[in-house]
């Protein structure tokens, strides 16, 4: 009750504030924010989570406002009324003798003069048993109307809700196309510069060495030689690109098996603890094998830790994974890339990734992906 | 020398073939999969077999599988497996039963045919070969492990020694006296608190199953 006691004083007396102060709530922001604001304390009084920022039209903001001025004022007069006579006869039947004389009652017993302890004691108590009781019963309804009336009116409808969700989407989905354009201008470039060059290469010394045809067995030799290395040095930079584009052990043995194959490789000691994956789309298995093969080599290399931690679990529609190692902490993400690599791959996706890494340690990545098609 | 290879790509299998050949092997049965693998291994009785790790119908790693599968029901059966990629994972596995006549090796090693050819020679004869990188990989493990005590000499001695190279090769390899080769594994061995094994693929797989232990 006195919960929903002060939500309704409070929204009384801001209802009284905003009615005088009408013409600032012309300004969308404000109206914005103060609407924000009483969603959140209607959340708070009906326990519901945390709300972030009203998003819906300015209409229905302002349609908000007149019909939060009017329950406000309506139900706070009500409690006024009720809690108020209630403390009143309280205060006033046990005095009844320091009053003027004729005082009469107040409340629904008006018209009977106080006149002896007999009327003072029955109609008092009687009066306030009455009051106290419609405000014990009334006010926490009436707030959790208010509360209801006002979170209504401030969430977004159906339509609403599946805008922004197109909106958000789309925008991913753009960040997904960048990424996705970038990755295969990087593997056009490395089999561009890398591979197609050495071929060329090795092309042009065999080309060579069928036009010598016996006349200088000494360079027929050397460009058969070097004609040999180029294709090795090739095919040892094409699995070199193979490997990020998507890792063969991947495709060889699912996520659960390629990562126990990095756990093995991995410089410092690591404990896997990998549940029931189920099935996972490609591009969700490549980003989460990256990440944990970025982790790991960052607390290889700058951690000082000896040991990590790596879990992965699914959960429904989502993968989250984390890594903990037991260094000394404090990752920067502006130093280096591997952070950045991970943040980059993760957010093409849909998906999230917290850092928590102060001073001291120890570090934890955690990233969660959505694995629904 | 009897040789079955289950290889599903044609230009590798017939250049394979064509290798072997002319190195005086049999080319008993070139099978595409694992089941006609493990048929043409009971039915040839090779003296040695190369599989490709990538084998239809999934392309994933069925070639491991036949492999084993093939030394579970033939002990001791050399098996020489080839990849485009090495993966320590695999090796780890492929070495597992401590019986000698395993190779594992990049597809890029059969172009130095000598080598190659030697390499299925030692396999056939018992010995392990590992492909280089995966004893890189191996090394390249641990910041503060018994590994870390080797001098740049003997880290070298050590990758030759688990490629199943023996004490001649190792010496000739890095220009060396065989007298110092024998030393410099007498060091390696008390560092990394081995046993001394005999020469041959009982050492190999010591050196592999310590490194792969850590």
């Amino acid at each position: 009750m006195w919960r929903g006691l002060g939500y309704l004083l409070v929204s009384l007396l801001t209802a009284a504030v905003a009615l005088f102060a009408l013409p600032v709530f012309l300004v969308p922001a404000m109206a914005r924010a103060w609407a924000s604001w009483h969603r959140r304390r209607a959340g708070r009084l009906l326990l519901s989570p945390r709300s972030g920022p009203v998003r819906v039209g300015t209409w229905r903001v302002l349609g908000w406002l007149g019909t939060y001025i009017v329950t406000s004022l309506a139900f706070g007069l009500v409690v006024v009324v009720c809690a108020g006579n209630a403390v009143a006869t309280a205060v006033t039947v046990p005095l009844w003798w320091a009053l003027p004389a004729g005082t009469r009652a107040g409340g629904f017993a008006a018209g009977v003069p106080l006149s002896g302890w007999g009327t003072a004691l029955t109609l008092g108590t009687a009066q306030f048993v009455i009051f106290a009781a419609l405000t014990y019963w009334l006010v926490p309804l009436l707030a959790r109307l208010h509360a209801r009336i006002c979170v209504a009116l401030l969430s977004p409808s159906a339509a609403e809700r599946l805008t922004q969700r197109v909106e958000t989407l789309t925008e991913t989905r753009a960040g997904a196309m960048n990424a996705h354009g970038a990755e295969l201008r990087r593997i056009e470039r490395d089999l561009h510069d890398g591979t197609q060059a050495r071929l060329v290469a090795i092309a042009m010394r065999l080309g060579a060495a069928r036009e010598l045809s016996g006349e200088d067995p000494q360079m027929l030799a050397r460009l058969l030689r070097e004609a040999h290395e180029g294709t090795e040095e090739a095919m040892a930079e094409l699995r070199a690109v193979i490997r990020t584009i998507y890792p063969p052990i991947l495709a060889d043995r699912g996520l659960a098996g390629a990562l126990t194959a990095l756990g093995t490789r991995s410089a410092i000691d690591t404990t896997l603890d990998i549940g029931d994956l189920g099935t996972i789309p490609a591009a969700v298995e490549a980003v989460a094998y990256f990440t944990i093969a970025e982790a790991l080599t960052n607390a290889a290399k700058h951690s000082r830790a000896t040991r990590t931690t790596v879990r992965v679990a699914r959960d429904g529609d989502r993968l989250t994974i984390e890594v903990t190692d037991d260094g000394i902490g404090g990752a920067d993400e502006t130093l280096g890339t591997g952070i950045a690599g991970i943040r980059h791959r993760v957010l093409a996706l849909d998906g999230t990734v917290r850092i928590h890494s102060p001073v001291g340690g120890p570090t934890t990545i955690t990233v969660s992906l959505s694995c629904a098609s | 020398m009897r040789v079955v290879i289950a290889e599903d790509n044609v230009l590798l299998s017939s250049g394979l073939e064509l290798l072997l050949t002319a190195k005086g092997f049999h080319v008993a049965a070139i099978t595409k999969d694992a089941p006609g693998f493990i048929d043409a291994v009971a039915e040839h009785r090779p003296d040695i077999t190369i599989v490709d790790v990538r084998l239809p119908p999934t392309f994933r790693d069925e070639g491991i599988h036949a492999a084993l599968h093939a030394r579970r029901r033939h002990p001791g059966l050399p098996v020489l497996v080839l990849s485009q990629y090495v993966e320590q994972q695999y090796a780890a596995e492929l070495i597992s039963d401590k019986r000698g006549g395993v190779g594992y090796l990049l597809k890029d090693r059969v172009s130095r045919v000598s080598e190659f050819i030697d390499a299925v020679r030692r396999v056939a004869a018992g010995g392990t070969v590992m492909d280089p990188e995966v004893i890189a990989q191996l090394l390249t493990r641990h910041a503060h492990d018994p590994i870390a005590d080797l001098t740049p000499r003997e880290r070298q001695v050590l990758a030759l020694m688990a490629e199943g190279k023996d004490n001649a090769t190792i010496a000739a390899r890095l220009v060396i006296t065989e007298n110092a080769v024998h030393k410099h594994i007498g060091n390696i061995f008390a560092k990394l608190g081995l046993s001394p094994a005999d020469s041959g693929h009982r050492r190999v797989l010591a050196v592999l199953t310590y490194l792969s232990r850590q």
